[in-house]
């Protein structure tokens, strides 16, 4: 082993170099003050080491981005750790950074002659915060997409050169491939190699001048940077580490929200470090917006690229220099301020929680459906064509006008047609053979008073004195029998279809056979299944479901044809979603 | 610029002139095993990730795929058809797409499929010239029209695929088959 070290050393020096790295001495000792920038440090190889494996399995385009980062969430083995780790690093980074500043800035190390390495430091915080700014995007979901918009929009205002820079930046007009494309070089290559290279200067600037101990240090103890601040800096990275750990395991990996939709309402918030910002914005309107959203945020930087100019006194003291870092704590408390005033707007806004709740339905819909696999056409095609989502959406629009099913009421409570709550279930049908003329059936329609009740007596004396009531056991046969047709697993031979035969064909048509063919009671061969609902919603007037009398215009208040309103394939979506979703509604 | 310059431009770097202090044992065992800690708890997980390909659910069962009508083949005669079917593509469902190719070969109602996949190193297998077998356009394989080794580097015959006829229509239970190796064996899905 050292026989092999010699003959390496000879050759490429490699232990004068690992000596120049770990023995840096450290005047007044090692401190846990001086933890940051090794922290910051390790974070950037975590990050680094996550990102190459996220983007092993990446694929940056508008169609696939989504679709790819839910499969390495929910596909690949670790890859909801890999991706949980990527996520809440990149928010330690912030963190971290933000320490890292606090401690350069209270004991003065941005002070003649270390002011360029202040500078490399200002960059590294704007790298930073552009590989968080272009990483959001990438999972190409609603919240990157919505951030990103708004993000690019600021752009867009900064006069003169923001509409060319909003569209460089974008791709041209619109958010799509090129946007994604655009985004993934800067976070995986501009953004790296900048960083790489401003960290190379950043740590040789640092080792030039050395650390800046307190001005209380004992500066004629010397440590070593190995081991003693080394154990310090392990310590807090391993701690660090430890948390990112217990967060992805805690939120199971980073979150993934619905696939980008253009035409959606989102509540589009930005990541918590910039909820200053953005709240920053609620409070300067109309013209005044670009000081909001550009000039404080300048100013804010302006001060700390002035703080090392103004700064000369020859007093390393905090007190000495209080009135130069009050400004930075005003900064911090105003962000602060801003950070908790905006968390507690949405807390206590009523409709941003209800849209936060579908757009996490959502989410969590689109990631059920993504394990089924992606279309080409990528994930929007994939939740239009979800029979569940599409289904919803056509009986919101064209049925709860009449119609109630679960948690769809039609407005004002008041349902002119039966509602569908547990439609083709045997409770539904017992609930119609009791009381066809109850609201909850037949009762708001046309149709009250057309059908007899199997266990109240009909109103009418001489009808009622020939009148039979059904025992409960056919009933049940009968309900049975209709339940099976509802399923389209088909009734036939059943006993409840004898009895039906017998009872119900005086008005019902059973394979298109009636004793009375002016009668408008529909056909209950395949009743309540998805190809009988498919026929009724076409045209409930066609023969395959009810007769034309039923159509009839003086006949006010019957379901008219959506035949013209509907494209067949939608019918089909909504009947399939009308036969599973109201059984799956049966209230026993 | 090199450690002795900067010592001379730094007075607090004297102290790096004379031989460096070793430090505690004890701590800079600790270091060590803290910086392994660090380097296993982030190499369990990125192992789990790359190493995720080579899991397998097994072989997925039989797998039949109409490709012709028995009546539009000629006989005796090998015909190239194309496998059509519904392709998951890690993230992606494709309806109806292209998967690959076969060789068919009819003799009355008997129908034998040879997969296009030369078993050599997986180059797509053509008809000889003399159209009296076949042969690989990559490193010059040779097979027979039953799909026997004839000549080149091919470590066995063609793979055969399994056929049935439906209702007139020929099936075949499409499967891929591991290249470079004298056994046949199934690459699991």
């Amino acid at each position: 082993m050292s026989r092999l070290g010699d003959w390496l050393d000879e050759r490429a020096g490699h232990r004068a170099l690992l000596r120049a790295a770990l023995d840096e001495p450290i005047p007044g000792g090692a401190r846990w003050a001086y933890v940051w920038g090794s922290a910051l440090t390790l974070s950037l190889v975590v990050q680094a080491i996550t990102g190459w494996l996220l983007m092993s399995a990446y694929a940056p385009s508008a169609t696939t981005a989504w679709a790819s980062v839910a499969h390495i969430s929910h596909g690949i083995s670790g890859g909801w750790v890999i991706r949980g780790l990527h996520h809440f690093g990149a928010q330690a980074m912030i963190v971290l950074l933000a320490a890292h500043l606090m401690q350069t800035a209270l004991l003065g190390a941005y002070r003649r002659p270390r002011e360029l390495n202040w500078y490399f430091g200002l960059a590294l915080l704007g790298t930073t915060l552009g590989f968080a700014l272009t990483g959001y995007l990438l999972p190409w979901d609603q919240k990157g997409y919505w951030a990103t918009r708004v993000a690019t929009s600021i752009v867009g205002t900064i006069p003169l050169v923001g509409g060319s820079l909003q569209r460089i930046l974008v791709g041209g007009a619109e958010y799509g491939h090129l946007t994604l494309t655009h985004f993934y070089a800067l976070h995986v290559g501009v953004l790296p190699a900048v960083t790489a290279l401003l960290v190379a200067i950043h740590v040789a600037l640092f080792r030039r001048h050395g650390i800046t101990a307190p001005v209380t240090a004992d500066r004629q103890k010397v440590d070593l940077f190995y081991p003693k601040q080394v154990f310090k800096d392990l310590v807090v990275g391993l701690a660090v580490l430890l948390v990112l750990f217990a967060l992805t395991a805690h939120e199971h990996g980073a979150p993934l929200d619905a696939p980008a939709d253009p035409a959606s309402d989102y509540p589009a918030r930005p990541e918590w470090y910039f909820l200053a910002l953005f709240q920053l914005l609620k409070w300067f309107k109309g013209s005044l917006e670009p000081v909001g959203a550009v000039g404080i945020p300048l100013l804010v930087l302006g001060y700390l690229v002035a703080l090392p100019l103004l700064d000369r006194g020859p007093d390393r003291s905090i007190k000495a220099r209080a009135r130069f870092l009050a400004p930075l704590a005003i900064f911090g408390l105003v962000a602060g301020l801003l950070t908790v005033q905006s968390r507690h707007a949405d807390a206590t806004d009523e409709a941003y929680q209800r849209a936060r709740a579908l757009a996490d339905s959502r989410a969590a819909r689109a990631v059920v459906l993504a394990g089924r696999g992606v279309p080409p056409e990528g994930p929007l095609a994939m939740l239009r064509d979800d029979p569940e989502d599409r289904g919803r959406a056509l009986f919101t629009q064209h049925c709860v006008a009449c119609h109630r099913l679960g948690d769809l009421v039609p407005e004002g409570s008041k349902a002119a047609a039966p509602d569908l709550t547990g439609y083709g279930t045997t409770t539904w049908i017992d609930g119609l053979l009791d009381n066809p003329d109850s609201t909850r059936w037949f009762g708001g329609t046309a149709f009250k008073g057309m059908m007899p009740s199997v266990v109240h007596p009909p109103a009418d004396p001489e009808v009622a004195a020939i009148w039979r009531p059904m025992s409960a056991a056919d009933q049940e046969a009968t309900a049975t029998f209709l339940d099976a047709e509802a399923r389209g697993t088909g009734g036939k031979g059943l006993p409840g279809e004898a009895l039906v035969r017998r009872r119900c064909t005086a008005c019902h048509r059973l394979d298109g056979a009636t004793d009375d063919d002016a009668s408008l009671a529909p056909e209950l061969r395949g009743w309540a299944s998805p190809a009988w609902i498919e026929a009724q919603i076409e045209d409930p007037g066609s023969g395959k479901t009810y007769s034309k009398g039923a159509t009839a215009k003086d006949l006010e208040g019957h379901m008219p044809a959506f035949a013209a309103t509907i494209s067949p394939a939608d019918r089909k979506t909504l009947a399939l979603w009308v036969a599973t979703r109201g059984r799956a509604t049966e209230v026993r | 610029m090199t450690a002795t310059e900067r010592n001379e431009t730094n007075p607090d770097r004297n102290a790096a002139a004379s031989p460096p202090e070793p430090g505690p044992r004890a701590l800079r065992r600790l270091v060590i095993f803290g910086g392994l800690c660090y380097a296993g708890a982030l190499a369990a997980p990125a192992a789990s990730f790359v190493l995720a390909p080579t899991k397998s659910a097994g072989s997925a069962g039989a797998r039949w795929i109409r490709v012709a009508r028995l009546v539009d083949l000629p006989e005796r005669v090998p015909r190239r058809l194309q496998i059509i079917a519904d392709r998951r593509d890690a993230f992606t469902l494709t309806r109806d797409e292209l998967l690959g190719s076969i060789w068919v070969l009819r003799s009355g109602d008997a129908v034998r499929a040879l997969s296009a996949v030369c078993p050599h190193l997986g180059c797509s297998i053509d008809l000889a010239a003399d159209h009296q077998g076949f042969a690989c356009p990559c490193h010059a394989s040779r097979f027979g029209l039953d799909g026997a080794a004839v000549a080149g580097p091919s470590p066995r015959d063609l793979d055969p695929l399994a056929t049935r006829l439906v209702d007139g229509w020929i099936e075949i239970d499409f499967r891929r088959y591991r290249q470079g190796i004298a056994e046949r064996r199934e690459v699991p899905t």
